[in-house]
């Protein structure tokens, strides 16, 4: 109901933009579990069509602006094939200085 | 119970006892004008058990009651019959007068023979003599077959709950904290404060909102007495005035209590979402506080938007930041079961949306803005810090318009006046030429409803300052599309000539409607709402912040618009209406409520579904059916629905009633017209006509029920067979019934009455219903005038078999 009424631009949201996302996945060392795809709170990604030095299809980015960092891919990862990191925001720095 | 299950051959017996008094009163000429009190009273010796009949001047002086009073003692009299005004008038009266005497007040009768009689029949005196006559016939027929009573006494829990935490809510549940009693704050946002908190100044003193709230806020939350339940609802109510056990759900803040609103978890939520308070201008994190001085002021998560869905931790960025620890995930919705004795409802209002008056272009053109949003940019620790910008393109606008009565006093929005949108405007507009002097303000108004205290002087000072008020609203808004200023088109309707004014930004003052959720409360306390969908009070003059639920209160804008004064005045009057009630410890309940006659009872249970207040259940084992006496509120709809008449209706029994139809038909029916009137409306409405002296003809007779619910089809069909020409029922209007809805059973049993009289080929006109509230007496005089068009053009053959139809039925 909330976001129906509240239609507005948040006059902050330029401000507030959420950190951008660096995805790695290191595709080689994915044995195709799929559990990064299906917990990702967020929905960043998908299979892949490649085939990978283990056969199996290791995941791709779908869409990158979407990851909140929550860093849970990389905790469930069970070849530790997949991290995240922040992008160092132009912003941001200009705020540091 | 027992004592009502009386056998035939008892009632005789206390009926040989029975030696009634009846005095009929002149009431200076106010009667004796148009009816002959004594032919009255000489009459009245004659009528079966009456020992002592007598006619005075005034029967309700200290004289007229002594003379009561003396006979009572001397005369052994057991019953006590008054013709005289209306007993909504002076019954309370004589019933004292009695019960002085040491007679049971419930033996007591009164025959209305001025507002329905005298008054109404000026200049026909021997007609009315005639009516009088019948309505002392009728009296004390039914006060031969009166059933002595005592009112049963109902304790009271010493504790009330408060629904909604807004201004009004918090300022109730101040004064009754100190007053000394419990009180169980509930408010569904994270945070108390309500609307009040994002209100940037307050008319007409222009001080700050916030602050003058904050403390209440904080003194609300840490009181000894009252127990704040935030993010919490109102599940489910039971019970009655006194006893009322109220199920709330207390929804998980997922912070404990241990947080000290230092907002580092918000700083690294990676969610952020548009922010209710700011009405989306600006954004929160999922775990967020509302507002700076939120009350509690713990933190809270979205359980909507975190990342951490289902019970699965995904995201435990917030738990790392909080040093304290009080972050917890594991916390489950809990179901609190409370005992309180009185509740207060301060549910607040909404605010009206004014996307659907689309010639105003709001959420099509951006500069177009609410006075909600207003608020929000105008506040200094608001999304712009202060600065009302432009959403298109977050500049100062050099001028400005307020367009007045958005949503009300319209039939495109609504049609009551929101009360508080002229002030608020005129407050705007100063804020508007305090910040910025240079700008040009304009507003377009219907009227300036400057009422209250000091708000003339407000608006002479924003006339004085530059404001250009302009009457007549615009017709229409446009964007310019390059600047994105808006176009107002319309008409000044004092120099009837047309405008067409280019403003930077339009600000819609939008008015006040009713929750969009308020039928639950309404479902859960049992309460009214009027025409405009705000809650009902009892009374509009003499109990404006009861409800006619025992035991409920109405503050602040769930009764109606109002501003911030009106709200904490009535709050602090619904919180002494409660106090008065529990200070007092208990209550008594009025002996009008049915008793089950067990044995006739078959538990078929059709009596628990016409029961506006379920205060009827049935007990499964026993079979049969069970009033709850303090739910009951004695409409008698459960009496008038039960087939096997095994509803013992106090006061007002099946035996009375037809005693009194009765007495009313025994001579020339044929010419007269019976009417069951309402208590509180119709009868009300009837008294009206008579305090206005409007003339209507003679021949109806009027027997008075609680609620027009009451009039079961027999009555109805007894009146037939007994030879009356017509029969009218009268209520409340639909939705007005002072029993919630009991009225729309009346409704049903009168259609299926004209079905049956169609069936059978009776004339159905012969029986009306009529609604009518207390202030129509034209109505009511005017219904029996058009019946008696009805009772003139019926034949001795029609009223020969109606009488042998119903008399089958």
């Amino acid at each position: 109901m909330a976001s129906k009424k509240l239609w507005r631009k948040p006059l902050d949201s330029e401000k507030i933009k959420p950190p951008e996302a660096e995805i790695y996945i290191i595709r080689d060392r994915c044995k195709g579990c799929g559990f990064c795809i299906q917990f990702c709170p967020k929905e960043v990604l998908e299979e892949s069509e490649e085939i990978n030095a283990r056969g199996v299809h290791p995941p791709k980015v779908k869409d990158a602006g979407k990851c909140a960092l929550c860093g849970f891919c990389t905790a469930i990862c069970p070849d530790f094939a997949i991290f995240v990191v922040e992008k160092p925001s132009e912003k941001k720095e200009e705020e540091k200085k | 119970m027992s004592k009502k299950q009386v056998t035939k051959k008892d009632k005789q017996l206390q009926k040989d006892q029975v030696r009634i008094g009846v005095y009929v009163c002149h009431c200076g000429l106010n009667i004796a004008g148009s009816v002959d009190c004594e032919e009255v009273a000489k009459f009245a010796a004659t009528l079966p058990y009456v020992v002592v009949a007598k006619d005075n001047r005034y029967t309700c002086s200290d004289q007229g009651q002594e003379l009561i009073k003396n006979d009572i003692k001397e005369h052994k009299l057991n019953r006590i019959v008054v013709a005289s005004c209306s007993p909504r008038l002076h019954e309370p009266t004589f019933r004292r007068t009695c019960e002085e005497a040491g007679l049971n007040k419930y033996l007591f009768e009164m025959a209305n023979i001025r507002e329905q009689c005298s008054w109404v029949h000026l200049y026909e005196k021997k007609k009315a003599t005639e009516k009088a006559k019948d309505l002392v016939k009728a009296a004390v027929a039914k006060v031969v077959l009166l059933d002595p009573a005592i009112e049963s006494v109902v304790p009271i829990i010493q504790k009330a709950l408060v629904i909604g935490g807004g201004v009004a809510g918090i300022q109730a549940a101040l004064d009754l904290a100190d007053t000394g009693y419990k009180v169980y704050l509930v408010e569904r946002e994270p945070s108390i404060g309500g609307r009040m908190a994002q209100i940037d100044k307050t008319f007409p003193t222009m001080d700050c909102s916030i602050c003058i709230l904050a403390p209440k806020m904080s003194d609300a939350g840490r009181h000894s007495n009252i127990e704040l339940l935030t993010n919490s609802e109102v599940q489910d109510v039971k019970g009655y005035i006194g006893n009322f056990k109220v199920k709330v759900l207390k929804k998980p803040r997922y912070v404990t209590k241990d947080c000290s609103a230092c907002g580092d978890c918000s700083e690294v939520c990676p969610i952020t979402v548009p922010n209710e308070f700011d009405v989306g201008l600006a954004t929160r994190h999922g775990i967020y506080t509302p507002f700076a001085q939120a009350v509690p002021s713990t933190y809270i998560i979205d359980p909507n938007i975190c990342l951490n869905q289902e019970g699965i931790l995904k995201c435990d960025k917030c738990i790392k930041a909080c040093e304290r620890k009080a972050i917890d995930f594991d916390m489950k919705p809990e179901v609190l079961e409370l005992e309180v004795g009185t509740i207060i409802v301060a549910t607040g209002a909404d605010i009206y949306d004014p996307t659907s008056l689309q010639n105003y272009g709001y959420r099509k053109y951006p500069n177009v803005i609410t006075s909600l949003e207003f608020e929000r940019l105008i506040n200094a620790g608001g999304p712009s810090g202060g600065h009302l910008l432009r959403p298109s393109d977050m500049k100062i606008p050099k001028s400005v318009a307020f367009v007045q009565c958005v949503g009300s006093r319209s039939d495109r929005g609504h049609l009551y006046c929101s009360n508080i949108c002229c002030m608020n405007t005129i407050k705007d507009a100063l804020l508007i030429k305090e910040h910025w002097p240079e700008t040009e303000i304009y507003v377009f108004y219907v009227d300036i409803r400057a009422f209250g205290k000091g708000f003339e002087d407000l608006y002479k000072r924003a006339r004085k300052e530059g404001v250009i008020f302009i009457r007549g609203l615009p017709a229409e808004i446009h964007e310019d599309r390059k600047t994105r200023n808006l176009w107002l088109i319309g008409e000044n309707t004092l120099q009837k000539e047309l405008y067409k004014i280019n403003v930077g930004m339009v600000i819609l003052s939008v008015g006040i409607e009713p929750r969009i959720d308020s039928d639950v409360i309404q479902r859960l306390l049992v309460l009214s709402r009027t025409n405009d969908g705000f809650f009902m009070e009892a009374h509009p003059k003499l109990r404006p912040v009861d409800t006619p639920t025992g035991g409920v209160f109405l503050a602040g804008c769930a009764e109606g618009p109002k501003d911030i004064k009106d709200s904490v005045t009535q709050a602090s009057a619904a919180a002494a209406r409660a106090g008065i009630l529990m200070a007092k410890g208990k209550v008594t309940v009025e002996a009008i409520t049915p008793r089950v006659l067990e044995e006739a009872c078959k538990a078929c249970g059709l009596c628990t579904k016409v029961c506006p207040y379920n205060a009827i259940t049935l007990n499964e084992d026993l079979k049969r059916a069970e009033v709850i006496e303090a739910a009951c509120s004695g409409c008698g709809t459960c009496g008038a629905e039960c087939p096997f008449s095994a509803l013992y209706m106090r006061h007002f029994t099946d035996e009375q009633i037809n005693a009194q139809i009765d007495a009313l038909t025994e001579q020339d029916a044929d010419k007269k017209i019976i009417a069951f009137c309402c208590n509180w409306c119709a009868y009300a409405g009837a008294d009206f006509a008579g305090v206005s002296r409007m003339q209507y003809p003679s021949n109806v007779r009027i027997i008075r029920t609680m609620c027009s619910g009451r009039v079961s089809p027999k009555f109805v069909e007894r009146a037939f067979a007994r030879g009356a020409a017509a029969v009218l029922v009268a209520g409340c209007h639909i939705g007005d019934c002072h029993y919630i809805n009991a009225n729309l059973q009346t409704q049903k049993r009168v259609e299926r009455l004209w079905k049956k009289m169609e069936k059978l080929d009776l004339n159905k006109d012969r029986l009306q219903l009529l609604w009518a509230s207390a202030a129509e007496g034209e109505r009511v005089a005017s219904k029996v005038k058009e019946m008696q068009a009805i009772v003139n053009s019926i034949t001795k053959e029609e009223i020969e078999k109606s009488k042998k139809m119903m008399e089958k039925a």
